[in-house]
């Protein structure tokens, strides 16, 4: 029986070695080690040897059985890589060719920038808010300290509705709000501090060129409560210049003038291209203006607006700042646009790119 | 608004010491800022003084001459090595020991003016070499500066310049503009016109830079009255102001000067008036566009012989003819009104056009018409001219308002109005007057003979106060109580100091400006500089969340450019014509009362007609279209209410109801999304699906949908309306092939609406979990012929009633053809069928089956179809 078992080995060894495919393999292992195969028939045959020699012979039979399966399945990961290395070949693609793509939408530049300046100033607590875009006088001047001759209150720059002049208060004229500085207002008649707003809206201005349109989207953060003052609005400033335009970049403040607040400033930042040098290479910066780029407005709420909201002045203090979206994200995207209309006249050769 | 401001000007009234470049950074960050930094004349590089030595007939050709010029030593940095060249010229002006311009090889010119620039090179002129040419202004840039009176002149740089006095050879940017000067372009905001002018930058430069000023104001009323009014002369009827329109004009000085003598400006003066954009006309001219761009003062001057004037002997109104003037001048009285025009009035002003004035318009008028607009421009009958001896300078204050719309309704625009509009001071004329006299008699001769100075209010310094406290708190830093006085006293304040109360006295010529104490802040914390005031930032959690509708506007858009849409952004505002080929009625929508254009004259009431026009743009440029927008359409607020009852879906169009807009309107925001594809008969089940998809996203289930046939807009047989606890949330379709026709749309248009404050009512983020069937669910397909317009909806609430077994119907396919009969329609189903207890076995599924058929059968006739 342990030549048998021995013979049984060499065999298995064989047909292994023989074998040309997965099913070759797999007969082999039905035919000596299946549960009706070979091996299981002789092993019945230990019934009949002697108490010594069965164990010596189950050990055997157990280590048949385990060098043939050892053996088939080596042989079965041969066979595997052989099959693979021929699908290289038989199944082969051009690997070039596209794939198949998911359909491909795309939001509006506007409304990616518009989120990445959300997403900036929510992080430091700012929530964003949504006011009237055609507003009554009130709001989009009276209450903003202009005076009613003031330039922008006329015909010539601000677009109005035809509608009734009203005489209700906080009413007048009915506007289409050439900023998004009306949000201040609204937002401080609802008395409620400390007020951290973020207003991005559409505006509207009678103005059209390469730099111009008519309808353009502007950002507004209002920031009022106790003891705020100019070291928080540079803060804010300095902190939207890192997160927007990257690491290294910074704010600065020049004097401006804005009736709305006081003081007043024009916002610059640093420019990217010469690092503020204003120079490159020894050459001018053709991006900025010795090293700064103008971005936009801000100031301390002037004391009248807070006054016409109902809001004490000697309590309460704060600053409002933005600037136009459309500049903001030709600025970030480096995106040479020649002429801006091109963000409104819905060409999916220009949206698609986005 | 920009003032161009040479450096070198400026440090004639203040003692600068900086490089223009420190000057630059320095005072942008505190004050005006310098926007740019340029030469005066550009262009000259290899442009020397020649004179003129010799000139010889050229051999052939009769209006060309050689022209032999010394150009000194200037020859060492070129390439030719002779001080004296021989150039080919045409100039018809030429002469011996004329100072001429001489472009040398490698200078840039342009023939006669005209063309692109061109590098010279050394030329051979009719068989004649010349290396360089003798230039006329034009050609280098310069016509501006002197403008020739003869075609064929060349620029005669002694004629020009009488004092010059230069070596030959001299560069020619030298001769003109003075080593090292530049012209800065500085941007003034709008509420500091002070700074429109050499002496208020100059003043504003002293308090930043802390250098001392050097210009001294002139005193006027001692300066005038005194010293120039000759004691012969009766001042009193030499002129008379009378200012009507008294709110207008807050003050008029008048002053006559006789003798004087007009001629081309000296060419100091024409350089400075030139480096600030201003071209040279002639003295008198001049020296009141000079005393302005000194001062900031506009002022006037008229010719005191063109004015209509009152004769004593006469009486008012005459006009004095030439023969007698000699005669009567002295006793003329030059009459100065002040008085908005009468309507009918005309001016022709010195820009050579008539303009027709009103009431609105103030003027200047003699006895009997307007001769100026008043602080815009003067009349060209009354202006100074070659022949003018006798004249009246005029330096007044007008009302900014009624100068700024005076100028906006005659579209006139003038460097005088866009100083006054900002608001001058009512001091200011004075000092301006008695500069201007000054110069006067400097540069043209003549004497006064009559003053006078109106005023229609007192002026009075403003004062204001605040806290030191105050100060320091707003600007976020300590800031030293003497530093405040000192920055406020280098401004020019008056400062008074008592415990914390700071008064200050407004300098007069920011009393336009200067409001209240806040002022002040601004003014201190400027100077010290905003480079000192530290960066803190306010962190904080948010008082309260970001606007619901912006929140489920920004999840929308993200589903639609998820599912391959891409967004558009349209105008707030179209046109009547778009909204009518969109079926709108635009005449009762709200409207823009002062629209730039017809294109942009009426607030859209829906995305969808920009949105056909999108499709219809680019149509071209992709086949298949997916388009989406998400914004504000503007509703009448009436409207919107009704929108609740279901009213407004129906109602994209405005009522019939004569309404004026006496509200705001409702700003209601509005999902829309087209599709147009190739596959056209599938364009509203696109449609529907995505709203299907976007129900499904946000939670909203049981959405029943009703069948919409009566709106003109959509396709009356492939439109629906989803309705949730009877509130319609959107609706679906393919826009009206009729519509689509106006916009020449080949194809269908697939479109869904949202109005997104309903549809925010229903949505949810956050989702219910319900276990998945304990037991394995059986799948069968069932295809029913029905009569064609019987709706799959009703057959699958049929079945779903008909066996609780039974846990959905999903629509597959819809046949209609061949092997069905005329008028029906098979309908392709599966089903899916189980039960929560157990394993349902084959005859408890065919159960269910039957049951299906059988309700299905009984209420619409369906039969199986295998």
């Amino acid at each position: 029986m342990k030549d048998q078992l021995e013979a049984l080995r060499l065999q298995i060894q064989q047909d292994v070695k023989a074998a040309k495919t997965l099913e070759d393999l797999d007969q082999i292992d039905v035919k000596y080690l299946g549960r009706k195969g070979e091996l299981t028939a002789m092993l019945k045959g230990l019934a009949n040897v002697s108490a010594e020699e069965r164990p010596v012979l189950g050990q055997l039979a157990n280590q048949v059985k385990q060098t043939g399966l050892g053996l088939i399945a080596a042989r079965r990961d041969e066979l595997n890589r052989e099959k693979i290395s021929v699908i290289a070949e038989t199944e082969r693609v051009d690997v070039t060719e596209p794939g198949i793509r998911p359909p491909e939408g795309h939001l509006h530049v506007m409304t990616q920038t518009i989120r990445e300046i959300t997403g900036i100033f929510e992080k430091i607590g700012f929530y964003r808010t949504r006011y009237p875009e055609v507003d009554w006088d009130w709001y989009a001047f009276e209450a903003l300290n202009m005076p009613p001759e003031h330039p922008a209150r006329d015909d010539w720059e601000t677009f109005f509705m035809d509608a009734p002049v009203s005489d209700k208060k906080k009413q007048g004229k009915m506007v289409l709000t050439p900023h998004t500085s009306n949000a201040q207002i609204h937002e401080l008649e609802r008395h409620e501090f400390p007020i951290r707003m973020l207003n991005i809206a559409k505006c509207y201005r009678r103005q059209v060129d390469a730099t111009h349109t008519p309808m353009f989207h502007q950002f507004e953060g209002l920031y009022v409560d106790k003891d705020v003052n100019i070291t928080h609005l540079r803060g804010v400033l300095d902190y939207f210049a890192k997160e927007f335009f990257g690491p290294g970049r910074v704010s600065r403040i020049r004097p401006h003038h804005f009736r709305f607040t006081e003081p007043s400033f024009e916002v610059d930042f640093s420019c990217g291209v010469c690092n503020a040098t204003g120079k490159v290479n020894g050459q001018k910066c053709k991006v900025c203006k010795r090293g700064w780029l103008e971005l936009g407005g801000a100031g301390m709420v002037h004391p009248n607006v807070l006054k016409a909201c109902g809001v004490d002045p000697k309590k309460y203090s704060g600053f409002a700042f933005g600037w136009g979206i459309e500049r903001l994200a030709m600025m970030k995207e480096g995106t040479q646009v020649d002429d801006i209309r091109i963000l409104y006249q819905n060409d999916v050769r220009f949206l698609k790119q986005f | 608004m920009n003032l161009l401001v040479s450096y070198a000007w400026l440090k004639e009234y203040v003692g600068l010491k900086e490089t223009p470049e420190q000057f630059a950074a320095r005072m942008s960050l505190s004050g005006p800022s310098v926007e740019k930094i340029m030469p005066q004349f550009s262009g000259l590089d290899g442009i020397v003084v020649g004179e003129v030595l010799k000139l010889e007939p050229h051999p052939k050709a009769d209006k060309l001459r050689l022209v032999t010029v010394d150009i000194g030593d200037s020859v060492s940095k070129l390439a030719t090595r002779n001080p004296q060249l021989t150039l080919v010229c045409g100039g018809s002006n030429l002469c011996v020991g004329q100072k001429v311009a001489v472009a040398l090889v490698g200078a840039t010119v342009r023939w006669h003016g005209q063309g692109d620039p061109i590098v010279l090179q050394p030329a051979e002129i009719r068989g004649v070499k010349s290396e360089g040419m003798i230039c006329a202004a034009e050609e280098i840039g310069l016509g501006e500066a002197f403008p020739s009176s003869d075609d064929h002149g060349i620029l005669d740089l002694g004629k020009e310049i009488p004092e010059l006095n230069v070596k030959n050879g001299t560069p020619l940017l030298d001769v003109l503009s003075g080593q090292d000067d530049v012209v800065m372009d500085i941007e003034v905001t709008a509420n500091r016109p002070d700074c429109m002018g050499m002496v208020g930058m100059a003043r504003e430069a002293s308090a930043i830079l802390k250098h001392p000023m050097k210009w001294k104001e002139p005193r006027f009323s001692s300066h005038v009255a005194r010293r120039t009014v000759p004691e012969s002369r009766d001042v009193a009827t030499a002129l008379s102001v009378k200012i009507d329109a008294k709110k207008a004009c807050s003050r008029y000085i008048g002053v006559r000067m006789q003798g004087v003598k007009v001629a081309p400006s000296p060419w100091w003066l024409k350089r400075r008036l030139l480096s600030a954009g201003v071209r040279p006309i002639n003295n008198l001219v001049d020296i009141t566009n000079y005393v302005m761009l000194e001062t900031g003062q506009p002022m006037h001057v008229f010719d005191a012989h063109k004015l209509h004037t009152r004769h004593p002997e006469l009486g008012s109104g005459s006009k004095t003819g030439k023969s007698e003037m000699l005669k009567q001048v002295q006793h003329d009285v030059a009459e100065i009104h002040v008085r908005f025009a009468r309507s009918g009035e005309k001016i022709r002003a010195l820009d050579g056009k008539t303009y027709e004035l009103d009431d609105k318009i103030l003027v200047i008028a003699d006895t009997e018409k307007p001769i100026a607009i008043a602080g815009v421009m003067g009349g060209e009958e009354t202006g100074a001219d070659a022949n003018t001896a006798d004249i009246v300078l005029e330096a007044a204050s007008f009302d900014p308002v009624v100068v700024r719309k005076g100028s906006r309704k005659l579209l006139l625009q003038s460097d005088s109005q866009l100083r006054f509009e900002k608001g001058l001071s009512h001091m200011a004329p004075a000092a301006a007057m008695t500069r201007a006299i000054e110069l006067v008699r400097e540069l043209a001769g003549g004497e006064v003979v009559a003053m006078k100075d109106e005023q229609t209010l007192k002026y009075k310094p403003l004062k204001f106060s605040i806290t030191t406290d105050e100060v320091s708190a707003l600007i976020g830093i300590e800031v030293k109580k003497n530093e405040m006085v000192d920055v406020l006293k280098r401004l020019g304040f008056g400062v008074k100091l008592q415990g914390k109360k700071l008064t200050a006295e407004v300098p007069w010529w920011r009393d336009h400006d200067i409001e209240s104490g806040r002022d002040l802040v601004e003014e201190i914390a400027r100077i010290i500089g905003y480079a000192r005031i530290p960066s803190v930032v306010p962190f904080e959690t948010a008082p309260r969340q970001t606007d619901a509708v912006i929140q489920w506007e920004d999840r929308l858009k993200d589903l639609a450019k998820a599912a391959g849409y891409t967004e558009l952004y349209s105008w707030s505002f179209v046109s009547e014509d778009l909204l009518r080929k969109a079926g709108f009625d635009p005449s009762h929508l709200l409207k823009v009362q002062n629209p730039l254009s017809a294109d942009w004259s009426v607030m859209r009431p829906s995305l969808l007609p920009a949105m056909l026009q999108a499709v219809a743009d680019n149509q071209e440029r992709e086949k298949d279209l997916r388009l989406f927008e998400c914004s504000n359409v503007y509703l009448r607020k009436t409207e919107a209410r009704s929108a609740e009852t279901g009213a407004r879906h129906a109602g994209l169009r405005a009522s019939d109801s004569e309404l004026t807009w006496s509200d705001l309107p409702e700003e209601a925001s509005q999902f829309m999304l087209a599709v147009r594809d190739a596959d056209e008969g599938e364009a509203w089940r696109k449609a529907k699906g995505y709203i299907e998809h976007l129900f499904e996203t946000f939670g909203i289930g049981g959405v029943s949908w009703k069948r919409v046939s009566n709106e003109d807009l959509w396709h009356p047989g492939r439109t629906a309306q989803a309705f949730k606890d009877d509130v319609p949330l959107a609706t679906v379709g393919e826009i009206a092939p009729n519509i689509v026709g106006n916009f020449k749309i080949k194809g269908r248009v697939g479109a869904a609406v949202v109005n997104i404050k309903e549809f925010m009512a229903f949505a949810k983020t956050s989702k219910a979990y319900t276990a998945s069937m304990p037991f394995p669910e059986a799948k069968r397909d069932l295809a029913l012929a029905v009569d064609a317009n019987v709706d799959f909806r009703d057959l699958e609430v049929a079945i779903l009633k008909s066996d609780a077994r039974i846990l959905s119907v999903q629509w597959f396919d819809t046949y209609q053809g061949k092997g069905l009969a005329e008028g029906k329609k098979s309908v392709a189903m599966h089903l899916l069928i189980g039960s929560r207890e157990k394993t349902l076995d084959s005859a408890e599924v065919d159960g269910a089956m039957n049951s299906a058929i059988l309700a299905c059968k009984e209420k619409f006739g369906a039969d199986v179809r295998s």
